[in-house]
C-alpha cells in the first residue's frame, strides 16, 4: 500500500505574529527512509512540522499525502502521520503512566477496546524496550525513557509516516544510540521526518537532507548538501569544516 | 448531636462532584479559570435572582443560563491569544464589579425577599428537600459526565497536539469542560459558598497528585479525600458550631499537608 508513499508540500506559506516562517515552500518526499530537516534552534522547524500536520493552518499552499489533501486537517493528517514532539512540549507532570499515555490515544482513536488495547500496547512497549518502566509515573522517568514511550505511542498509531521533532534533545549518549538504532530499523518500512540542529547524528542514515531556517534553504542527498556554502544558508558563519569534520559553534 | 439526612446528602454529593472535576482542572491546567469561577457564579446568582423577580422562574436556573456565556467570554479571551493571567484579571475585574452592583441592587430593593449570605459563606445546613434533590441530581450528572470523558480530558491536557491528531475536537472539549465547571460552580454555590468554592475545586486533585501513581488513582484519591473532608467537615461544624464549608476547606488543607509529609518521608 505504501510503496508509492509520498508527502508533498506545494507553495506552503505560514507566518506567526507577522514573522514569516514559510514562504511558498515546495518539497516532494517519496518512499520509505529518513528525511532530516536540519537547521539551528529557532529556525521554525517545529512550526514547519505543525503546519504539515495541520495543527497550524497555513496562509496558503497545500500538503498532500499520496495525492490526498490534508492541509489544515489534523485528524486526517493523523491517519497518515504520527508525531513525536520535543520532550519540553509535553506536560508529563500530571500523574500518568507510560502505558496509560499510549492506551488513551488508542482508545480515543477507536483502535481497540480495553483488553485488546493492553495487548497492543504491550507489543509496542516491547518493540522499543519500555516494558520495565511502562507502569511508572512519567514524571519519574529519564528523558530517554520518556522518549521511548513517546516513540511507542507514535508507532501504535500505525501510520506510514513518522515525524520526530528534535528526538536527541536532552538525551544522554546511550539514549541517542538507542534512538539511532530504532531509526535504522523503522526506516525500512516507514517514511521518517526528523528535525535536528545537529547534522552529525543522522547524516549517514538520511536519504535526504532539508536545510531549513525560516524556509527551505536547500534539499538533496547528504553528499550534495554537506557543503559549507549550503549549510551557511541555515547556520550563518557559525558552521566550519575542520579536518573534514563539521563543527557548529553555538 | 443531630445529623439531618439532607445535610449528609448535600455535602456528600457536592464534595464528590467538585472532586471529580478537580483532576480535570489540574490536567487541563485550568486553575486560573477555577479560581475566577466563583466570582462569575456570584454574579450569575445575583442576576438570576433579579431575573426571577422580574421574569419569574427559578433563580438558580436563571443563574446557570446567565453563567455559561459569561464563562465562555473568558475562554474566548484565552482562545483569542490573551494570556491566561491577563484574561483572568480582566474577567474577575468585570464579574466582581458587576456582582457588587447587582448585590447592592438586590439588597436595597428587595431586602426581605432574598438572603444572599448562604451564597457567600455557604451553608448546607439550610438545605431543604428541594435543595437536596437539586444538588444530588446536579452532582450525579456532573460525576457521570466527568467519568465518561475523564480519559480524553487528561489526554488533551497532557498532549493537546496528540489528542487532536487522534481525532479529538479539543476546542469543543474546552467548551464542554467550561460548561461542566460553570454548572457545578453555580448549581452548587449555595452548599460551599463563594469564599470556599475554589478551594474544594482545586485541593482534591492537589492532594491526589502528591501520591497517585496513575491518572485513575488521581480521580479515586481526589474523590475519597473530598468525600472524607466533606463529611468530617459537616460533623465538625455541628459539633463546634462553625461554618461547614470552612471546616470542609480546612480539613482538605490538613489532608494536603499530611499527604505531602508522608510523601516527603518516602
Amino acid at each position: 500500500m505504501h510503496e508509492t508513499l509520498s508527502l508533498e508540500i506545494r507553495d506552503l506559506t505560514f507566518s506567526y505574529n507577522s514573522e514569516q516562517i514559510l514562504e511558498n515552500e515546495n518539497i516532494r518526499l517519496e518512499g520509505f527512509g529518513l528525511f532530516t530537516v536540519l537547521g539551528p534552534n529557532g529556525a521554525g522547524k517545529t512550526t514547519f512540522f505543525k503546519v504539515i500536520l495541520g495543527l497550524l493552518k497555513p496562509l496558503s499552499g497545500r500538503v498532500l499525502v499520496n495525492g490526498e489533501e490534508i492541509t489544515g486537517n489534523p485528524s486526517k493528517a493523523g491517519r497518515y502521520m504520527a508525531y513525536v514532539p520535543q520532550l519540553s512540549n509535553i506536560d508529563y507532570n500530571y500523574p500518568m503512566t507510560g502505558r496509560e499515555f499510549i492506551e488513551a490515544g488508542l482508545r480515543a482513536r477507536g483502535t481497540c477496546k480495553k483488553r485488546d488495547c493492553k495487548m497492543i500496547v504491550d507489543d509496542y512497549l516491547a518493540l522499543v524496550g519500555a516494558q520495565e518502566f511502562a507502569d511508572k509515573r512519567m514524571s519519574s522517568l529519564s528523558g530517554g525513557q520518556v522518549q521511548r514511550i513517546l516513540v511507542a505511542r507514535a508507532l501504535s498509531m500505525e501510520t506510514p509516516i513518522l515525524l520526530l521533532d528534535e528526538p536527541f534533545s536532552g538525551i544522554d549518549p546511550r539514549g541517542k544510540d538507542d534512538i539511532l538504532s530504532f531509526i535504522r530499523k523503522v526506516k525500512q518500512n516507514k517514511m521518517i521526518l526528523l528535525t535536528t540542529h545537529d547534522p552529525v547524528l543522522t547524516v549517514n542514515l538520511s536519504e535526504k537532507i532539508i536545510v531549513f531556517n525560516r524556509g527551505v534553504k536547500a534539499a538533496g542527498p547528504p553528499a550534495e548538501i554537506f557543503r559549507l556554502d549550503l549549510l551557511r544558508k541555515a547556520y550563518g558563519e557559525n558552521v566550519l569544516f575542520i579536518e573534514k569534520c563539521l563543527h557548529i559553534i553555538h | 448531636m443531630y445529623l439531618d439526612l439532607n445535610w449528609v446528602i448535600v455535602i456528600m454529593s457536592t464534595s464528590l462532584a467538585f472532586s471529580a472535576l478537580s483532576p480535570i482542572i489540574s490536567a487541563r491546567r485550568l486553575n486560573f479559570f477555577a479560581s475566577s469561577l466563583p466570582h462569575a457564579a456570584l454574579l450569575s446568582i445575583a442576576l438570576g435572582y433579579m431575573m426571577s423577580i422580574f421574569l419569574a422562574g427559578d433563580p438558580t436556573l436563571w443563574a446557570v443560563i446567565v453563567s455559561i456565556p459569561l464563562s465562555y467570554l473568558q475562554m474566548y479571551l484565552v482562545h483569542r491569544g490573551v494570556d491566561e493571567n491577563t484574561a483572568t484579571s480582566v474577567f474577575v475585574a468585570f464579574t466582581t464589579s458587576a456582582s457588587v452592583a447587582a448585590l447592592y441592587y438586590i439588597l436595597t430593593m428587595f431586602p426581605a425577599k432574598v438572603s444572599l449570605w448562604s451564597y457567600i459563606l455557604g451553608d448546607p445546613l439550610l438545605a431543604s428537600w428541594e435543595d437536596t434533590v437539586n444538588a444530588a441530581v446536579t452532582s450525579i450528572a456532573l460525576i457521570l459526565l466527568t467519568l465518561a470523558f475523564y480519559e480524553k480530558e487528561v489526554l488533551i491536557g497532557v498532549d493537546r497536539d496528540y489528542a487532536i491528531l487522534n481525532g479529538i475536537n479539543a476546542k469543543l472539549h474546552d467548551y464542554f469542560v467550561i460548561t461542566l465547571l460553570t454548572v457545578a460552580s453555580v448549581g452548587l454555590l449555595r452548599v460551599v459558598g463563594f469564599v470556599i468554592e475554589h478551594v474544594v475545586m482545586l485541593l482534591p486533585a492537589a492532594i491526589a497528585a502528591t501520591s497517585a501513581r496513575n491518572s485513575r488513582e488521581v480521580l479515586l484519591i481526589s474523590m475519597l479525600s473530598s468525600a472524607f473532608s466533606g463529611f468530617m467537615g459537616l460533623l465538625l461544624a455541628i459539633y463546634l458550631n462553625i461554618a461547614p464549608s470552612a471546616a470542609f476547606g480546612l480539613i482538605l488543607f490538613t489532608l494536603y499537608l499530611i499527604f505531602l509529609v508522608i510523601k516527603g518521608e518516602k
